[in-house]
């Protein structure tokens, strides 16, 4: 009897550990979906996640405020995707290699700076008090379920409300469908006198600031301290939940969640104490990243013009 | 948009398209965007407050400024040579290999499994089974990207992304405490050190360039005239030109992704090698230390040129150099060529753009709608 108690609690322990990570994810993968909705193939994810994660912690380290670590996280992911898109969609400039520009600049400014910062502190490493969960009146008393839903953190709440609000505004407002068919046909965009590059410009800068919240959400949210490449690959995964999720959506939460189910029955694991090295563990996730890249062979959903520049003839 | 001016004949400026690619200008376009590449770093620079004079001057100076500090550069430029070349080639056939981290620890990998079976042998075929193991390791996972992709639509970017995850657990787990290869009673994720009879030769004394640099230069030879002079380098190029020419013509398309994928991978395989038995002489966690990816920078800024990648490896090698006695001298953190390597790679992939429009004083008959397509 207390042997099944102790089981419950540990998978609800694994569920509301799901639930918490896989909001930088779902926070990332939604805004890369709006992105590549417009054709803009944004590889930086990942760098785009690192420095906000970043600038975000120094904010709130600095000011004190963890409002204005959001604030910061949200001007970077949005500077850095303007670069992006300022190079994709005005210089026309390969996609794919500007993306890894992004990566490399995100991973090399947050180390200069960290560096920089604790030479000058002269400590080996920074901490501020994160966000606490918020428990949802009543919800939060419900056995299981509320600790594995409605005692989450703002971001996560958050993170799950933007999925029914980014479906709604794809597919039932008219700039979502502007959105959706730039990815599809510019020409066919533009020649009923729409800005092509302006749609563009506002989704991938949409997609840096979600990313920048998904990075946040680690410094502020998820770990007290600022690590070299906390990021961690995230942001390659969120481009594999975009495409495993066959750019929808639902199925992308769905994917987010089974990835964030990996990691968190990873952290479990490791506390029982099972005999499998943690190493692989951890490899997890990105094994099955590849797995399911190889059984995710549905890409209707794929913006058609997705990765290429527009050009008028 | 501009408004269209009809019928006033104005000379006005006006950007066309090249007919055809200068490679004088190109070069001059890279200088160009490597000099503002310098310009916008001075601005991390100064967030540290740090004299950019002293600051240039000590990287310059730490790169170039003496014999010892030009070998050392040499020394650092050999894997960026052949992480470089990896980039090139399968760039070269629009195949995106970002795997070079991973690929190079693999080759890394691949190299100490060599040590631990053929220390006996007689040193020349020593080395030469370490670089063949070196080279299989790292082709090993890009031909296994390439199959991914060919075979099962796995996109190479994100197949070769997640190798340098898994790679890195797997190093981990042959170094950690349960691993085979770790140290024994060591604190450090590492293994025993190679002693220096089993290390690479050093070519010239008194310095740490070794047969790294040598296999390096050797490898960018062999690319060249592969690209330039063989059929399969024909291949290559011309699937990154045309696939769908390719495909019309009967090409075994799937089968030369693979190929490319495998040498690519063995290239940075062998910087792996290097690495080991040249500079770390002994498999650390951060044996890569971004080599990989610095790999991706410097082929693009040698505009996917093998023997271009040698006098960018040079440069960023240099760099990396350089930034070690910027740190003693004053005390801006060796990271900040991290954050140059990339602000490079944006500005050298703006720089494109100047290469390929020209800016042209014409005399505008009838200003039209055409000339109004930069909106």
């Amino acid at each position: 009897m207390s042997n099944q108690i102790f089981q419950a609690a540990i998978i609800a322990s694994i569920l509301a550990s799901t639930i918490r990570l896989a909001t930088p994810l779902l926070l990332a993968a939604l805004g890369e979906l709006v992105t590549e909705r417009s054709g803009v193939m944004n590889l930086g994810v990942e760098g785009m996640m690192l420095l906000s994660a970043f600038t975000s912690f120094m904010a709130a380290y600095v000011t004190g405020s963890l409002w204005l670590g959001v604030l910061a996280a949200i001007l970077t992911g949005g500077l850095m995707a303007l670069l992006m898109a300022f190079m994709a969609i005005t210089l026309k400039v390969e996609q794919i290699v500007t993306g890894m520009a992004l990566n490399l600049l995100g991973a090399g400014i947050s180390l200069f700076w960290l560096r920089l910062m604790t030479a000058t502190a002269k400590v080996d490493y920074l901490i501020i008090e994160i966000f606490k969960p918020i428990q949802i009146p009543y919800l939060s008393k419900l056995p299981y379920v509320g600790e594995i839903l409605f005692s989450q953190r703002w971001l996560t709440y958050f993170a799950f409300l933007m999925v029914p609000v980014i479906w709604f505004f794809l597919y039932r407002t008219k700039y979502g469908l502007q959105i959706r068919s730039v990815g599809e046909n510019p020409k066919a965009v533009d020649t009923k006198g729409v800005n092509v590059a302006r749609l563009q410009y506002a989704a991938t800068i949409f997609g840096g600031m979600m990313a920048g919240l998904g990075g946040a959400f680690l410094t502020l949210a998820a770990s007290p301290r600022f690590v070299p490449g906390i990021s961690g690959g995230r942001g390659w995964l969120a481009i594999v939940i975009v495409i495993a999720g066959n750019w929808l959506p639902w199925r992308i939460t769905l994917a987010a969640l089974i990835f964030a189910f990996l990691d968190a029955f990873q952290l479990h694991v490791q506390g029982v104490g099972v005999q499998i090295p943690y190493q692989i563990l951890l490899a997890l996730p990105y094994v099955f990243a590849i797995i399911a890249m190889m059984s995710s062979r549905a890409r209707s959903e794929a913006p058609s013009s997705l990765g290429a520049p527009y050009t008028r003839e | 948009m501009t408004i269209p001016e009809k019928a006033s004949k104005l000379k006005q400026w006006q950007i066309t398209p090249r007919a055809q690619n200068s490679r004088l200008w190109r070069i001059f376009s890279v200088i160009l965007a490597f000099l503002a590449a310098l310009m916008i770093s001075s601005f991390l620079l100064l967030t540290a407050r740090i004299n950019l004079a002293s600051a240039f001057g000590a990287l310059f100076f730490g790169a170039f400024g003496s014999w010892r500090a030009f070998m050392d550069t040499l020394a650092r430029s050999s894997p960026l040579i052949l992480t470089g070349l990896a980039a090139t080639i399968a760039f070269r056939a629009k195949v995106w290999n970002i795997g070079g981290e991973g690929q190079l620890i693999g080759g890394a990998m691949a190299g100490f499994l060599a040590f631990t079976l053929f220390s006996g042998l007689p040193k020349p075929l020593f080395f030469l089974l370490v670089l063949l193991f070196a080279f299989a390791g790292g082709a090993l996972l890009g031909a296994l990207s390439g199959v991914l992709k060919v075979r099962f639509n796995v996109d190479e970017i994100i197949s070769t992304v997640m190798m340098n995850y898994i790679i890195l657990y797997f190093l981990s787990f042959m170094l950690s405490a349960e691993g085979p290869w770790r140290e024994p009673k060591s604190y450090y994720q590492q293994t025993v050190l190679i002693l220096p009879e089993f290390r690479f030769p050093v070519l010239f004394p008194r310095s740490e360039v070794h047969l790294g640099f040598l296999v390096a230069l050797f490898c960018a030879l062999i690319i060249k005239i592969l690209l330039d002079a063989t059929p399969l380098g024909y291949e290559i190029r011309a699937l990154g030109f045309n696939p769908k020419a390719m495909k019309f013509k009967g090409t075994n398309i799937s089968k030369l992704v693979v190929v490319t994928m495998l040498v690519s991978g063995g290239l940075a395989g062998l910087a792996g090698a290097g690495e080991l038995f040249g500079v770390q002489d002994r498999l650390v966690m951060d044996i890569a230390n971004g080599l990989g990816y610095t790999g991706i920078i410097v082929a693009m800024l040698a505009g996917l040129d093998p023997l271009g990648v040698v006098l960018a490896a040079l440069l960023f090698g240099g760099l990396i150099n350089g930034a070690y006695r910027l740190q003693t001298v004053t005390g801006v953190p060796s990271a900040f060529v991290d954050a140059i390597q990339a602000i490079v790679l944006l500005c050298v992939l703006a720089s494109f753009v100047l290469s390929r429009y020209q800016i042209r004083r014409v005399v505008d008959v009838e200003s039209d709608l055409s000339s109004s397509d930069h909106s």
